[in-house]
């Protein structure tokens, strides 16, 4: 009977606190890595399609000449593609130290570039809050 | 380094297009269905949706060039 109770206590306790990990620090992981805060909750798949997907999406968009935008708050579109941008966590903050994304407007491509780069830190966003919701249990 | 993959990455709009759709539609299979069986079927809908969308709205703006 004891035993019936804690596994039924283990099966009702959000994966969170099961692997000793407060939700919110998991959804900062998962935006600062992408795929980090699945990975921490043993969601192993979801894990790595993230980080390749976002990866591969912020790493297509500046080899394609995509430009990375900067706090202005003079500029509502700049500054909205700012927070874009920042979605990606320390993908973005790894490409403005290495002075990356400077952007390439001659070509049509470097306009798809950006796109590329503002979606990927747009999806991380989302992953970022679906690993927050498993750790609370709102999703498996 | 940068400046040589850039001029080597060089896609058609058509080939953007769907390396775009094919990642976006990845993440959200993923995000939005818990089996793989759920996960495929969502994940081939949304990218042929992506690039239906795409093709219609190339077609519908192309006698519009500015």
């Amino acid at each position: 009977m004891e035993e019936q109770t804690r596994s039924t206590v283990v099966a009702d306790t959000p994966v969170g606190r099961r692997v000793g990990w407060e939700p919110y620090a998991l959804g900062v992981a998962g935006w600062l890595v992408p795929g980090l805060g699945h990975l921490l909750q043993r969601k192993l798949d979801r894990a790595v399609v993230f980080f390749v997907s976002i990866l591969a999406l912020a790493g297509l968009g500046l080899a394609m000449g995509g430009r990375l935008f900067s706090w202005e708050l003079g500029n509502i579109f700049h500054l909205l593609g700012f927070l874009g941008n920042l979605g990606a966590g320390l993908v973005f903050f790894g490409a403005k130290l290495a002075g990356l994304g400077t952007g390439d407007l001659s070509r049509a491509l470097g306009d798809y570039g950006t796109t590329f780069f503002l979606t990927a830190g747009l999806l991380n966003v989302l992953t970022a809050l679906d690993a927050y919701d498993i750790a609370v249990g709102k999703k498996g | 380094m940068v400046a040589g993959l850039v001029d080597a990455l060089v896609l058609t709009h058509f080939q953007a297009l769907s390396v775009f759709a094919f990642f976006v539609s990845l993440v959200f299979a993923f995000l939005t269905k818990q089996r793989m069986g759920a996960r495929a079927r969502y994940f081939i809908w949304s990218f042929l949706a992506f690039l239906l969308v795409g093709l219609a709205l190339g077609w519908l703006m192309y006698p519009f060039p500015r």
